[in-house]
């Protein structure tokens, strides 16, 4: 095997954003890999931009976190000069800004949602050249293409927060069940009029699908009686 | 021309050496087969016996390094020739009722390997035995069949961290000298013994693919003799093994194999 | 995924034209110097109080062991350290500039530095240099916020982790790492840990070798524990020794030069005052 550990480190992803009544939630899987190798089997691909925006990351690690610290140290410096909070316009239209101006140098595709008091819950899609697209909901990374139809079929306007969110999660365990560079755990990020939430839903948490198997103790485990939590520890 | 993408060969690393005394010849080699930084296998004997199964060719070895494909292709195929003749499909032995010599199977892996000139057998070997004088030989080659009698030789990865001290410890006379001088080293056997384990130690610390546990095989030439099983011949040789193969020396960690030729 | 990539002049930071050069000259079979580029086992963890950071002592150039007994583990500031793998040269400039810029940040604020400055310092260095510089690194510190472990790649791309592993050995500690590692080891289990992970990458991967560095940093100290484990003796020393006879090297001529001893007496004038 050759992993290709000097391979940049890239992040096969599955990263989405979707509005609903009153908010967005953003949620994405947590693999970052170099080649074949898992590099990060629980890594944070929500980066907060300001209190009320947060950003998906997709594509180059590096790109795309260099490009979100200093959309973060501008919308900062901006939110200072203002004194009131940025809007998720402007913040997606930085980040516009910086890849379309830097589209030679970048591989990072990035999906912006946040709420503001003028347009509320806003999902942008700023995908690899530098476009900017206002949408109801956006879904990116590798894993994107296996929920195409499924977001067709699933998504439905005026959702409500814990519908949004289980379709956010549901759509992450599906990519992750496919693609084989998303993985591990599903996090979201939920922004609304209260501020923002945080969630985490563990691997062996999330719904099986098609010929995925339950989680069983390796049979080493299962030969020692009495197997241990511990799957390694015989 | 023969299939030749990148594919085709691969370096396994390893080092072999042998050193040929008046009486006596020894040939050592490590154990361990890797590509890159991976390990494929610690316990792998670079060093053949040509016709173990069925002769143990008791009169020399051949120890190689390289691509361990190859290297087991073509010891299959000298192990055939040295029982088959080629033209005839008569055994070996049956044509000339004797074991190959090693000066005659030394020829022999000159003309295989030179045989696949433009493909050749990715392999570095070394032959040690004794010869028809009961004297210490050792044949070095390249990968195509270019070969020359020595009195000490080493080839693989280490081989040229080793190569210098051997140069320095065992001088040879030089081959322009005449009359013509012995190659053989005026070492004892074991002080040779020493001198192999000291270079494979101090190889392994320089050499990522040199491992220190290396595999000896020791000739020792003690009679002629007319021997029950070839009783035509002036000068037959019979073999034993005189301890066990794979002896293991736990201080040491080396594994010593003797063999030796007596009445 | 589509490529990006368009040949536009770029409006600034450095150009990499003589690095595409470079690609292209040795893909047509120019042979250019080559350099320590370290095969390497480094980890780190947090422990209940801080984090353990260890290393292999292996520098090799291509197959050949160029140094048995290196250091990895860099210092960068009294309660930050860090390891690298990669170019040895790369790692060792890259970590060295970094602890300056912290040293002279500390003078400037009176205050120890913190493992996220350190961070920002190293990647956006490795960022501007777009993986050219090669340096793999794990960061591991304790400051005012508590313990940190991060790992930085050569692209600039970092991660924050509770147990790290970079370099050719990588695999095989981690290994060792995702099978035993637990939150809230005491010391002497975590650097027990590192040690088992570390000899895993030493005796699987040809790359790394030797011996077991091990760097412990809790609040308010820091243990350097320079070859904790020394898994490779030599094994075999010959019982002869080697000596070499006077006269071994040939002398062919001699030519002795003298040292003129030129005293110089300088006459000074009494200082007037």
């Amino acid at each position: 095997m050759d992993p290709d550990l000097s391979a940049p480190h890239s992040m096969g992803t599955t990263i989405i954003g979707v509005t609903y009544d009153g908010g967005v939630v953003l949620g994405a899987d947590s693999r970052t890999s170099t080649g074949m190798y898992v590099a990060n089997r629980a890594s944070d691909k929500i980066t907060q931009l300001t209190d009320n925006v947060y950003v998906c990351r997709s594509g180059s690690a590096a790109d795309s976190q260099i490009l979100s610290d200093y959309v973060r140290y501008f919308l900062n410096q901006h939110t200072i000069q203002l004194g009131q909070p940025a809007t998720v316009k402007v913040a997606a239209n930085l980040v516009r800004l910086f890849s379309y101006q830097n589209k030679n140098m970048l591989q990072t595709g990035l999906i912006i949602g946040g709420w503001d008091k003028y347009e509320g819950g806003q999902i942008y899609s700023v995908p690899l050249g530098g476009t900017v697209l206002k949408q109801p909901f956006t879904i990116g990374g590798s894993g994107s293409s296996y929920l195409y139809g499924f977001f067709d079929q699933a998504w439905k306007d005026g959702m409500s927060k814990d519908e949004a969110e289980k379709l956010v999660v549901k759509a992450v365990s599906l990519a992750i069940a496919r693609d084989g560079a998303s993985g591990g755990v599903v996090r979201t990020v939920t922004i609304n009029a209260e501020g923002a939430t945080r969630n985490f839903y563990s691997g062996d948490s999330l719904p099986l699908w098609h010929e995925e198997l339950e989680p069983r103790n390796s049979l080493l485990d299962i030969l020692v009686s009495g197997a241990s939590p511990e799957p390694m520890s015989i | 021309m023969a299939l030749r993408g990148d594919w085709v060969y691969e370096n396994n690393g390893g080092t072999c050496v042998a050193i040929a005394g008046s009486d006596y010849c020894v040939v050592a080699a490590d154990t361990r087969l890797s590509v890159g930084y991976s390990i494929h296998t610690r316990d792998y004997s670079k060093i053949c016996n040509l016709c173990d199964l069925l002769f143990p060719a008791d009169k020399c070895v051949l120890a190689s390094s390289g691509f361990q494909g190859d290297m087991k292709a073509l010891q299959k195929n000298l192990a055939a020739k040295h029982l088959v003749s080629v033209h005839l499909l008569h055994i070996y032995q049956h044509q000339h009722n004797k074991q190959m010599s090693c000066p005659a199977m030394a020829r022999l892996l000159s003309n295989t390997l030179y045989y696949k000139r433009f493909f050749p057998y990715y392999t570095f070997n070394i032959l040690g035995g004794l010869d028809n004088e009961g004297k210490g030989c050792v044949y070095t080659y390249d990968a195509v069949g270019s070969y020359e009698r020595v009195g000490y030789s080493c080839q693989g990865t280490g081989g040229a961290l080793i190569m210098p001290v051997l140069d320095n410890q065992l001088k040879s006379p030089s081959p322009l000298l005449l009359p013509a001088r012995d190659a053989v080293t005026p070492l004892s056997e074991s002080e040779a013994v020493d001198l192999v384990k000291d270079v494979f130690a101090s190889a392994t610390e320089r050499d990522i693919y040199t491992v220190r546990f290396p595999i000896f095989f020791f000739f020792q030439f003690l009679a002629f003799c007319e021997s029950d099983i070839f009783p035509t011949q002036q000068h037959a040789y019979s073999s034993r093994v005189l301890n066990d193969p794979n002896e293991y020396d736990p201080l040491i960690g080396f594994r010593l194999s003797y063999r030796i030729m007596h009445k | 995924m589509e490529k990006a990539r368009v040949d536009l002049p770029p409006k600034g930071g450095f150009s990499f034209d003589l690095c595409r050069r470079n690609e292209m000259l040795t893909k047509k079979g120019l042979q250019l110097p080559g350099f320590r580029k370290t095969g390497t086992t480094i980890v780190g963890l947090i422990f209940e109080d801080g984090v353990i950071l260890g290393a292999d002592t292996r520098a090799t150039e291509g197959p050949i062991v160029a140094d048995k007994n290196c250091e990895k583990i860099h210092y960068m500031a009294p309660n930050i350290y860090c390891c690298g793998a990669g170019t040895a040269a790369d790692t060792e400039a890259v970590t060295d500039m970094v602890s300056s810029q912290l040293q002279l940040h500390r003078y400037a604020t009176r205050r120890e530095s913190r493992v996220i400055t350190a961070l920002t310092l190293l990647k956006s260095h490795l960022f501007s240099y777009q993986g050219h510089v090669s340096a793999a690194l794990v960061l591991g510190g304790v400051d005012i916020t508590g313990p940190h472990l991060h790992t930085v790649y050569p692209h600039g791309s970092t991660d924050t982790l509770p147990f790290a592993t970079m370099g050719s050995g990588s695999l095989a500690a981690m290994a060792v790492f995702e099978s035993k590692y637990k939150e809230g080891l005491t010391r002497e289990d975590g650097i027990q840990l590192v040690g088992e992970a570390i000899c895993s990458g030493i005796f699987n991967d040809l790359g790394s070798g030797s011996n077991v560095d091990v760097c412990v940093i809790t609040k308010g100290k820091t243990d350097y524990l320079r070859n904790h484990q020394l898994p490779n003796p030599r094994t075999y020393i010959s019982s002869r020794g080697y000596s070499f006879d006077r006269g071994h090297t040939e002398v062919l001529s001699t030519k002795i030069t003298p040292l003129k001893l030129k005293a110089e007496v300088v006459e000074n004038d009494a200082m007037e005052e």
